[in-house]
């Protein structure tokens, strides 16, 4: 065989093997492991929930995005068929309670289940924003609860 | 900043002058675009939304990182490089059911509605029209809703390496299931 065409065959190689890695790992790359994701920033919920309420523009700069994890006493809880939602409340507004929202992981779901409204928690999640009501994190695992 | 006042003070004016608030904090907004190459959709399931049954106003808040896609990448993309979402993290509708007189939520139903009123993506705000139905059903009310809007209306950007890839039109479905305020 020619010696060009070698060349040209290992490149064409090198070419399909960085389209299949771009596929596998970037393209087609996974959603984060939220479970272990370790936290960005700890601390009272009712402290994260007082960041938003005095400045709601320098929490949404320095949260939103991140992997935040909060303790404090768990207010409710929202089951239905494809959702669990623990819910801090520290506030009445306009739409009823304000706090921290927090969807569960599925497999975070029978924690929060077996966790009664009213106990101290530690909840790890990521951090989406705030709707002027309460905050909203993703993605969220029970750490703690008692 | 701006529309922050504005739907607060919508929010507080609504809330304070009736008793017929219906409210949801886990409304679904989804939205689909076919393109040359592959689909994208993604979903939002925390949305907030409140209708008061008697004027007919209407206010959805929604978190712009809330989106959830298949893809990771894609994710990636949406928040950093088109919605931008550091930059403007949540988009709102401030809107009125017009024809909500000639609907009765005290008893079992469903109606057509006729919404109008302001989309805020991407920080740019615009007028927009559409049709959806409400439904009254054991005291709650579910509501749906099925329009498009053009990216380039909300200042959205696409490279051009990937333009081809990405529809025009976005075809965004709300659902929402509210519950009366109590």
């Amino acid at each position: 065989m020619k010696k060009w065409i070698k060349i040209l065959l290992i490149i064409a190689g090198l070419g399909i093997a960085a389209g299949i890695m771009g596929y596998i790992f970037v393209y087609n790359k996974s959603h984060p492991d939220f479970e272990n994701l370790s936290s960005d920033y700890a601390l009272k919920a009712s402290e994260l929930f007082t960041e938003f309420k005095v400045d709601a523009i320098k929490a949404q700069a320095k949260y939103n995005g991140k992997m935040v994890q909060i303790n404090g006493q768990l207010m409710n809880k929202e089951l239905n068929d494809t959702m669990a939602i623990a819910v801090f409340v520290f506030e009445q507004g306009m739409f009823g309670d304000e706090g921290i929202r927090c969807t569960m992981l599925p497999t975070a779901v029978d924690n929060l289940k077996v966790t009664e409204s009213g106990a101290e928690v530690v909840i790890k999640g990521y951090l989406t924003g705030y709707n002027e009501v309460d905050i909203i994190m993703e993605k969220c695992s029970m750490l703690k609860s008692e | 900043m701006k529309h922050l006042l504005i739907f607060v003070f919508f929010l507080a004016a609504t809330f304070q002058v009736t008793a017929q608030k219906y409210i949801t904090k886990t409304g679904a907004i989804q939205f689909y675009s076919e393109g040359a190459i592959e689909k994208i959709e993604a979903i939002n399931k925390q949305v907030n939304a409140a209708l008061d049954i008697k004027s007919g106003d209407m206010v959805f808040k929604v978190v712009i990182k809330s989106f959830e896609f298949e893809k990771a990448l894609m994710q990636e993309h949406f928040n950093e490089n088109y919605l931008e979402s550091d930059k403007f993290p949540n988009a709102s509708f401030v809107g009125k059911v017009i024809n909500i007189d000639k609907m009765d939520f005290s008893k079992d139903g469903k109606y057509e509605a006729d919404i109008t009123g302001k989309i805020t993506i991407h920080g740019v705000t615009k007028d927009i029209s559409t049709k959806g139905s409400l439904e009254s059903k054991n005291g709650k009310i579910t509501g749906h809703s099925v329009f498009n809007i053009l990216v380039k209306d909300f200042k959205i950007e696409i490279p051009g390496a990937v333009v081809k890839n990405i529809a025009e039109s976005i075809e965004i479905t709300v659902n929402i299931a509210l519950d009366k305020l109590k």
